[in-house]
């Protein structure tokens, strides 16, 4: 874990200078800090302001999800799974519902695809925007917190009349989605997509290309190439140092393959290829990407049923399956190994925040702690997701 | 021998006329930005509201306070093995075959007498599986949000008590 330190023989250079070597301090940073997004515990040994070392502590939010899904039978394990990411609930459904579906074979009706995939999509534009103002929240503005909340605010609102709550939803079902939405519904939906364009260079203007904010992004937390291939880094994080890779686009499902959308990828406009503006940049480009879907399903969604036929108690056949969908924070993975009976015998996930936690020990020597504040913001994670 | 590198930004050099475009940028960028802010001092309505003098009316269907109205309630007990956390605890005795025939609002025969009809609301997690499975729809989700407490114990609902059974004059609107 990290880089192995000795005290002899270690320099701390500072530009072209080296700078007095010093006893090292441990730090320990969070359970309870603000800037690690809910409770993760990075201990970290620094010299001076320079991290040398910096090791995350998983586990404070353990709640024995897998294990307890095994006692519950497949309609019941929808609202844990909407505790894992609680503020993407809708796609850690999907991906759920997904696995369960292919299994038993259902035909989805095709008006169901295309609910899920609007609010797919909006959930991900609120995941999104959370990720906007508590990054800013981190570097030290406070107002985008605000606006992105007031429009998040309306997404929650869409989804709290569709499915009965606020962030765990319990909406996607197996074999279809629990409420239509109606016209009127429809019509907001149209209106939050018509005053995008408007919000968007609001927040662009407002955090994207203030010179402080790329000051302390820009050339922050590079993730180059290959740390991303050493540990299968997914998600925005892939996308922002530069490869395109969305399994949306490459290993379609749903209807995505009927719809038209770019993969955005990070292209080092303010400084090094993957840094955390980078990151903020293909997180921004997503959810205009996510408005265009969102515009030709409300298009082509037509008439019809939103659930299918499924039997009262769902058995699925002897097997396994693994399926993986294209979350806010990355590439989900369900796992479900059936022996038959009304309970999963076994439900692995595999989140991608807990990879990207992984990787934190790998980028962080050689920062000031500053930075990897920042660093661990713009990897955008979710503990509830990490420690499930 | 292992040297610890400070991660720096590979810097041009600051020429002066550099200079005087990074002050240029940073005026700029933060003009912009209180621009946006100075729009929303005067003009623009205030999103939040004052919540105990104004409350907030739930969506129809949102998920909140469970009731049960149990003068409906057959006791099939699908509520409770739906429930993913297992916190509706139903006792049930058949009902003698001399006794009157009574029917619930929909008209499906009542065969067993309820005896014990609880909820830990303070395990509920609001997820509506119990009440999608109810057939004759006595056990609903309410719009009623506010039932903080003192105790945990006070979160425990007996739904056949008469304090509690009181509630749904206000809470079902049929």
């Amino acid at each position: 874990m990290g880089s192995t330190h000795s005290m002899e023989n270690d320099k701390i250079i500072l530009g072209d200078t080296e700078v007095l070597k010093t006893d090292l301090l441990t730090l320990n940073m969070g359970p309870q800090h603000p800037a690690t997004h809910g409770v993760l515990r990075v201990e970290i040994k620094t010299d001076s302001e320079v991290v040398v070392e910096a090791t995350p502590h998983l586990g404070y939010l353990h709640r024995c999800m897998e294990k307890h899904c095994e006692h519950l039978d497949y309609r019941g394990v929808i609202p844990f799974v909407d505790r894992l990411d609680y503020l993407a609930a809708m796609n850690m459904e999907m991906g759920y519902v997904l696995a369960v579906e292919k299994m038993l074979g259902t035909e989805v009706p095709k008006r169901a695809w295309y609910v899920r995939t609007i609010v797919l999509e909006l959930q991900r534009i609120a995941s999104h925007l959370m990720y906007f103002g508590t990054y800013a929240i981190d570097l030290g503005a406070f107002s985008p917190f605000l606006y992105a909340f007031q429009d998040r605010e309306n997404i929650l609102r869409l989804f709290e009349e569709i499915s009965g709550a606020r962030l765990l939803y319990n909406y996607i079902w197996i074999g279809g989605v629990w409420n239509d939405l109606n016209d009127e519904q429809l019509a907001r939906i149209k209106k939050f997509l018509g005053e995008w364009e408007e919000n968007f260079k609001k927040y662009n203007a407002l955090v994207g290309e203030n010179k402080i904010f790329i000051g302390r992004t820009a050339n922050v937390g590079v993730y180059t190439k290959e740390h991303v291939e050493d540990y299968g880094l997914t998600g925005p994080v892939l996308r922002g140092s530069g490869i395109k890779w969305d399994l949306r686009k490459d290993r379609t499902y749903g209807i995505y393959d009927q719809l038209e959308f770019n993969v955005p990828v990070g292209e080092g406009l303010k400084g090094q290829l993957g840094d955390c503006w980078d990151r903020y940049f293909v997180r921004m480009q997503e959810m205009n990407e996510s408005i265009k879907i969102i515009r030709q399903c409300l298009d082509g969604i037509e008439e019809g049923p939103v659930m299918a036929k499924v039997s009262k108690i769902i058995k699925l056949p002897e097997g396994e399956i693994y399926t993986r969908t294209e979350c806010p924070r990355g590439e989900l993975g369900i796992h479900i190994i059936s022996d038959g009976g009304k309970t999963p015998y076994r439900l692995k996930v595999k989140s991608p925040c807990f990879t990207h936690v992984s990787s934190l020990p790998a980028i962080a020597p050689g920062m000031m702690i500053a930075d990897l504040v920042a660093s661990i913001g713009s990897i955008d994670i979710v503990l509830g997701e990490v420690d499930r | 021998m292992e040297t610890i590198q400070l991660k720096k930004a590979p810097e041009q050099e600051l020429t002066f006329g550099q200079w005087f475009r990074n002050v240029y940028d940073a005026v700029k960028s933060t003009a912009v930005g209180m621009g946006i802010t100075f729009k929303y001092v005067w003009g623009v309505k205030p999103v939040t509201i004052e919540y105990p003098e104004v409350r907030e009316e739930l969506p129809s269907n949102s998920r909140s306070r469970l009731f049960n109205d149990a003068e409906n309630c057959i006791s099939c007990l699908q509520c409770s093995v739906a429930c993913p956390v297992d916190c509706i605890y139903i006792t049930a005795v058949k009902r003698p075959a001399d006794a009157e025939k009574i029917k619930t609002k929909d008209g499906t025969p009542i065969k067993l007498d309820l005896k014990q009809y609880t909820i830990d609301t303070a395990l509920c997690c609001y997820c509506g599986l119990c009440t999608t499975v109810c057939p004759t729809e006595c056990l609903t989700h309410t719009t009623d949000y506010e039932f903080s407490t003192y105790t945990l114990a006070q979160m425990k609902y007996d739904y056949l008590a008469p304090d509690i059974r009181a509630w749904r004059k206000r809470l079902i609107k049929d």
